[in-house]
């Protein structure tokens, strides 16, 4: 996402916040197997 | 995150079961989900303003399936045009037509009709009358180029097969300068393309 959203031209690039969304889902197994976390993402227009 | 769509998936068979998912999910919010929902979950594990969300219809916040808080990143500034890219329900439209104020506008862009009457019937019932809910896709936005100061999404471009064109949208409905407020999934390592060709894993 960081690299699509530099190469789509923007600037300031920054992952901001990391959300634990799956635990206590039928998902958390897999999300744990392959670190899957839901990540705010900051960026702004050039 | 894979940007790709890898080409052994069937993307229209991904579309439709995307929007019937989000379809259930209109229509039976306490059903079997493979992801957390609710006002609850929101204020607890995200950091959601309980008080805030306690301002919005049940209606539309039972209904909440984000996986970040966008709004959290930066404050909109009054008299902001937003743009809500999936906005379902409208639990993030709805805060954010709130925080824009009446000289603002919230623009809300869903595929799917029944999220879409959740967000729109939420925004009457609270008197908003700055809220605009527009059917489409995020891979195709039917908003102006350069018309919007802050976009939001939660938890939407990991579902949408055509990411770098999504993402392609979100920049040109910016204005220069705005900013991309995104709440997505982020993976800690190359999935397998077992993994990533397997539909269920998309949707659940």
């Amino acid at each position: 996402m960081v690299h699509a959203l530099t190469a789509a031209g923007f600037e300031d690039v920054r992952i901001v916040g990391r959300f634990d969304c799956f635990a206590g889902t039928t998902k958390e197994r897999t999300a744990r197997q392959f670190g899957v976390y839901g990540v705010n993402f900051s960026a702004l227009r050039s | 995150m894979s940007l790709s769509c890898p080409v052994d998936l069937d993307v229209s068979r991904l579309r439709r079961e995307v929007n019937a998912m989000y379809g259930r999910l209109a229509e039976t919010p306490k059903g079997a989900f493979h992801f957390h929902r609710g006002l609850q979950y929101a204020e607890r594990v995200l950091g959601y303003d309980g008080r805030a969300l306690s301002r919005l219809p049940v209606e539309v916040t039972t209904r909440f399936a984000g996986i970040g808080n966008p709004l959290a990143i930066a404050p909109l500034s009054a008299g902001d045009t937003v743009l809500d890219v999936g906005c379902g329900a409208g639990t993030d439209l709805l805060l954010a037509a709130l925080g824009v104020g009446a000289l603002g506008i919230a623009i809300g862009v869903d595929m799917n009709q029944r999220m879409r009457d959740h967000a729109f019937e939420g925004a009457a019932r609270m008197g908003l009358a700055n809220v605009d809910v527009r059917g489409g896709d995020a891979a195709a936005l039917p908003v102006a180029t350069r018309s919007v100061d802050v976009v939001i999404s939660n938890g939407v471009i990991n579902l949408v097969p055509e990411k770098e064109r999504a993402i392609g949208e979100i920049a040109r409905v910016l204005k220069p300068g705005g900013r991309a407020q995104i709440a997505d999934i982020a993976i800690g390592q190359r999935l397998p393309s077992s993994v990533v060709g397997n539909i269920d894993l998309w949707t659940g």
